[in-house]
C-alpha cells in the first residue's frame, strides 16, 4: 500500500519522443476527454501496446517476463500479461525511468524496519497520476457538477507533504487541495490537521478539527465539509468525539473519504461500524462517505459506489481494470468467490501495469467488494521473526 | 454409524453452554473419577488403551472409518493424510511404550500405584509413589489432533477426571477418541468430557478452571497467558507455546540410492499433518559438498512432492491460506528471475499443493506451511545454526540425516545449542509417547510425589 514524494527539482529533460511519453500524453488526453469527443483504441488494445512497451523499455519487469517465458508476441489478451507482486517494488526498481529522470518516489507503508516499496515518478508520470486521481476523485468524491464543492472546506486528516513528501495518498491529497483552488487561496484556514513525530507516526490535531467542525457547523448557509483521511484517523477521530462528547450535524453535502486499512495503528473497526460512528458523531449521511482503494504502487484508485442491486461496490476508472484470481489455480474467480485483487492499471505507464496485490476480494457481477489482506504473505526479515 | 450424545461436544449446534452446565460437568467427572478410575491399577488403564488404540488400526474400527469420513470436511486433511496420521499416533499406544514412558518418567511401572523403590532408591532406604491431579483441564489447540490426544492419554494414565476444551470446530477427533474410550470402557469414558467453544469465552472458562488442578494448553504465547491469567494461583498450568522445527542433511549421504531415500524422508516431513505442527520442517539446511548439491536436492525434493501428492494429496485450503503461499511464491518467483543462481522454486502446477524454495541466504524463514519448504544450502551444521540463531530457545526439532559416525557428535552440537529433540529426519512428525514435550517431563509435570524414608 502506500505511505509517504519528493521534491527534486523537476527536470526539464524532454521525453515526448519517447513512446512511453507518447502513451502518457495519449492516456491524458483521453482521461480529460468530455465524454462525446472521439476517444482512444479500447482498454484491450491499450493494454497489450502498453505491455510491449514496458516490456521493451522496463528491465526488470522485462526479466520477470522472459523468466516466465512471455514476450508480447505471445500475448493475445490484456488477461496474460504477467502481473508483478506488489512487494516487488520492495526489492526491485520497477521503473523504466532513468535514475536522473525521477523526481519522486512513493513508498509503501510496510512494516517498520523493512525496506519499503518504491514506486518512482517523473513529471511526466506525476502528470498522468494526477489527471486519473482527480478524474477519480471528481466523478466519485465531489461529483461532476462540482456544485459545492469548490466552496466546501476541506479537512486533510494526513500531515502535510513536506513532511510525509513519499506518501502517494497525501500527494493525492495535495492534488486535489491544489485542484480546487487551495493554493492560490493562501488566506484559507489551514486544511491539514496531521502531523508526524520524530519517529514518524502520524499525528493529528484533534483540538483543531474539533474547532473547524465547530466553526462551519453553524447554520444552514454553512458551507459543506470535506473530510478526507485513513480509515485509521477516522476511527481515531470518533474515538475522541466520544471521549469529549462530540457531536456535529455538518451542513448538508458534508462528505467523508476514508481510504485504506488499519495497519495495525488503531483498534480495528469493521467499517460498516466506522461508518456508523462517523454518521452518528458528524451528521454525515451513509452515502457521503465514500472509500477509495488505492495503493502506492497504483496510479488510478477505486471507490465504492452504489452497484447495480444498490450495495456499495469498487470500481476502478475505465483506464484501470481488475480481476479476482483465486489464489489455488490463478485463475478468475466465477461471481460470489474470493480471490486476490490484481489490476491492470493503465495509468502505471513508467512502472509496470499488472501490479497483484496482496488483497483478497470478492467478485461481484459489476464490482468487487474487499475481505482484507493475505495473512504473512511476505516472508518476514529474521529481526521480525515471531514465533 | 451416529455418535451417541455422551458429551457435551455431542450437543446439536444450536445448544448453548452455561457456567452452570459446565460447573456440574466438572462435579460429575470428578464423583466419577472417584468411584471408577482412582483405584484402577496402571496395568488395567494399560491394557485399555493399548486395547483402544489397536482398534483404531484397523481399517473396520467404526471411529477411524468416521474419522476419515468426516475429517477431511472438518479439519482440511485430506483421508490419506489423516489415516497416515491415525496409524502413526495410534500405532505408539503399545504396552511395551506404555512402560518404557513410566519408567523413563517415574523410575517404576507401579510407581502410580504403590509405594515402590527403584534399586538404587532401596540402597538409601526410600520409597516413593507418585500421586496424579484429581481433575485435569485440556485446552486444544485447533490444528493438530496429537497434542490433545496425547495429553488424554496421560490424563487416563495418571488417572484423572478431565475435561478437554476444544477451539470451536475442531472437536471432532478428539470427541472420536473420547468416544472410542467410552465404548471400550464406559466407566473410564464417564471420567471424561469433551466441549467446543470459542476461546474467550470468559464465564464458561472461569466455572472451568475453577475447579481443575492442573491445566494443559497449547497455542499462541497470547492464548497461554490468556488462560495463564485466568487460572487460581494454586492450578498447575503447562503451557506449550508455538515452537519451530528444521531439517540439517550433511552431504556425504547425498549420493545415488542414498539421497533418494533422504529425499523421500524430507517429504516424508512435509508432507505428514500438511505440514502444520510445531514438529515440522520450515526449513532443511542441506549441506554443500555431496554428490547431489542442495539446488538439485531442492529439484528432486520437488518431484518427490509431486508425487505424494498423487498418492497423499494436500486437501483444499480457505483462500486467505492458498493466497498467503500464492503471494510468497509471487516474491520468489520474482527473485529467481532476477537472482536465478541464489533463489530457484518449484511450484505445483496449477494449485498450491506443494512449493519448494531454494535459497543460498542462510537464515531461517518462517513457512507458510501446508506443504511449502525451504531448501538452504549450507556449509555445515555451524553455518546452519548461525542461519537458525534467530529462533533459537524457541526450536521444538532438529530432524537431521547424517553419517552415523557423526550422528553423536552433531546431536551434542545440536543439544548444547538448544534444541530439544533431535530424530532421524522422516520422522520429524511421529515423536515417541515417551517424547519430552518441548523438553519437559512427560508425565513427572502432572505427579506430585509422595516420598516415604525409612528408618
Amino acid at each position: 500500500m502506500r505511505a509517504g514524494c519528493r521534491g527534486k527539482p523537476a527536470l526539464k529533460k524532454h521525453r515526448m519522443n519517447h513512446p512511453l511519453s507518447s502513451f502518457a500524453a495519449r492516456l491524458r488526453a483521453e482521461i480529460a476527454r468530455p465524454p462525446a469527443a472521439p476517444g482512444l483504441p479500447p482498454f484491450p488494445e491499450l493494454a497489450l501496446e502498453l505491455f510491449a512497451l514496458q516490456f521493451q523499455h522496463n528491465a526488470a519487469y522485462r526479466r520477470i517476463c522472459e523468466a516466465r517465458g512471455v514476450t508480447p508476441s505471445g500475448v493475445l489478451h490484456w488477461t496474460q500479461i504477467p502481473a508483478v507482486p506488489a512487494a516487488a517494488f520492495k526489492e526491485l526498481e520497477l521503473t523504466s525511468l532513468a535514475p536522473e529522470e525521477r523526481t519522486a518516489v512513493f513508498h509503501s507503508s510496510g512494516t517498520t524496519g523493512q525496506t519499503p516499496g518504491r514506486h518512482f515518478h517523473g513529471p511526466e508520470s506525476l502528470a498522468l497520476y494526477e489527471a486519473s486521481l482527480w478524474s477519480g476523485f471528481e466523478s466519485n468524491v465531489t461529483g461532476h457538477s462540482g456544485a459545492g464543492s469548490a466552496a466546501s472546506r476541506l479537512l486533510i486528516l494526513t500531515p502535510p507533504p513536506a513532511q510525509v513528501p513519499h506518501s502517494s495518498l497525501v500527494h493525492m491529497f495535495e492534488t486535489v487541495r491544489r485542484k480546487r483552488g487551495g493554493a492560490s487561496l493562501p488566506a484559507r484556514p489551514p486544511e491539514y490537521f496531521g502531523n508526524t513525530t520524530a519517529a514518524g507516526v502520524w499525528t493529528m490535531d484533534f483540538e483543531a478539527i474539533v474547532e473547524a467542525l465547530s466553526e462551519k457547523a453553524d447554520g444552514a448557509s454553512s458551507p459543506p465539509q470535506l473530510l478526507l483521511g485513513t480509515a485509521f484517523s477516522f476511527v481515531h477521530l470518533v474515538d475522541y468525539l466520544a471521549e469529549k462528547n462530540r457531536q456535529f450535524v455538518l451542513p448538508p453535502g458534508s462528505r467523508v473519504m476514508e481510504t485504506g486499512g488499519y495497519k495495525n495503528r488503531s483498534r480495528t473497526m469493521p467499517k460498516s461500524q466506522l461508518h456508523a460512528l462517523l454518521t452518528d458523531r458528524l451528521g454525515i449521511p451513509p452515502e457521503n462517505i465514500l472509500c477509495e482503494y488505492g495503493m502506492s504502487e497504483l496510479s488510478s484508485q477505486a471507490y465504492d459506489t452504489p452497484g447495480a442491486h444498490s450495495e456499495r461496490l469498487f470500481h476502478f476508472p475505465p483506464w484501470a481494470r481488475v480481476q479476482i484470481l483465486s489464489p489455488e489455480t490463478g485463475r478468475e474467480v466465477g461471481v460470489g468467490e474470493t480471490g486476490l485483487v490484481r489490476v491492470f492499471d493503465l495509468a502505471n505507464v513508467f512502472s509496470v501495469a499488472a501490479v497483484q496485490t496482496e488483497d483478497l476480494a470478492l467478485r461481484h457481477p459489476d464490482g468487487f467488494s474487499l475481505m482484507g489482506r493475505a495473512p504473512l504473505a511476505e516472508p518476514r526479515g529474521c529481526s521480525l521473526l515471531t514465533i | 454409524m451416529n455418535l451417541p450424545n455422551y458429551f457435551l461436544a455431542d450437543l446439536p449446534p444450536e445448544a448453548v453452554l452455561s457456567p452452570a452446565m459446565i460447573a456440574e460437568a466438572c462435579q460429575a467427572l470428578k464423583r466419577n473419577r472417584e468411584q471408577y478410575l482412582a483405584s484402577r491399577s496402571t496395568e488395567s488403564l494399560v491394557k485399555t488403551l493399548s486395547r483402544v488404540a489397536d482398534e483404531w488400526l484397523l481399517e473396520e474400527n467404526p471411529f477411524r472409518q468416521m474419522a476419515l469420513r468426516l475429517g477431511p470436511e472438518q479439519t482440511g486433511f485430506s483421508r490419506e493424510t489423516l489415516a497416515r496420521g491415525l496409524d502413526q499416533f495410534f500405532g505408539q499406544l503399545t504396552r511395551d511404550h506404555f512402560h518404557a514412558l513410566l519408567v523413563q518418567e517415574l523410575g517404576d511401572v507401579k510407581r502410580l500405584d504403590a509405594l515402590c523403590s527403584t534399586p538404587e532408591e532401596q540402597r538409601h532406604r526410600r520409597g516413593s509413589i507418585a500421586n496424579a491431579p484429581e481433575f485435569q483441564v485440556h485446552i486444544a489447540a485447533g490444528t493438530l489432533p496429537n497434542p490433545v490426544w496425547t495429553s488424554m492419554v496421560f490424563g487416563l494414565l495418571t488417572r484423572s477426571a478431565q475435561f478437554v476444551k476444544c477451539a470451536s470446530g475442531a472437536s471432532l477427533l478428539p470427541r472420536l477418541f473420547a468416544h472410542s474410550l467410552y465404548e471400550a470402557d464406559p466407566k473410564l469414558g464417564a471420567c471424561l468430557e469433551v466441549a467446543e467453544w470459542r476461546g474467550g469465552a470468559a464465564a464458561l472458562e472461569s466455572a472451568l478452571f475453577a475447579e481443575a488442578d492442573c491445566v494443559t494448553a497449547t497455542g499462541s504465547d497470547e492464548t497461554l497467558a490468556a488462560v495463564r491469567a485466568l487460572l487460581p494461583v494454586r492450578t498447575r498450568f503447562l503451557g506449550y507455546g508455538h515452537r519451530v522445527s528444521f531439517g540439517f542433511i550433511a552431504g556425504e549421504d547425498l549420493y545415488g540410492a542414498s539421497a533418494k531415500k533422504i529425499i523421500a524422508r524430507a517429504a516424508d516431513d512435509v508432507v505428514a499433518w500438511n505440514q502444520l505442527g510445531c514438529l515440522s520442517p520450515h526449513v532443511l539446511y542441506v549441506q554443500q559438498g555431496g554428490a547431489v548439491s542442495p539446488e538439485q536436492f531442492a529439484a528432486q525434493l520437488a518431484e518427490e512432492l509431486e508425487r505424494r501428492e498423487q498418492s497423499e494429496p494436500r486437501g483444499p485450503l480457505p483462500a486467505e491460506t492458498a493466497a498467503a503461499i500464492a503471494l510468497r511464491r509471487g516474491i520468489y518467483e520474482v527473485r529467481a528471475a532476477h537472482s536465478p543462481e541464489t533463489t530457484q522454486h518449484w511450484c505445483s502446477p496449477g494449485s498450491t499443493a506443494w512449493t519448494v524454495v531454494y535459497e543460498m541466504d542462510t537464515r531461517f524463514q518462517m513457512s507458510c506451511l501446508n506443504r511449502f519448504i525451504y531448501v538452504k544450502a549450507v556449509a555445515d551444521l555451524t553455518a546452519a545454526l548461525q542461519g537458525a540463531d534467530p529462533i533459537r530457545g524457541k526450536v521444538s526439532t532438529v530432524g537431521i540425516a547424517v553419517p552415523e559416525d557423526r550422528a553423536a557428535e552433531i546431536a551434542t552440537q545440536l543439544a548444547r545449542w538448544g534444541a530439544t529433540r533431535i530424530c532421524p529426519l522422516g520422522q520429524m512428525q511421529r515423536p515417541p509417547l515417551t517424547w519430552r514435550h518441548d523438553g519437559r517431563p512427560a508425565l513427572g509435570d502432572l505427579v506430585t510425589w509422595t516420598d516415604w524414608e525409612q528408618l
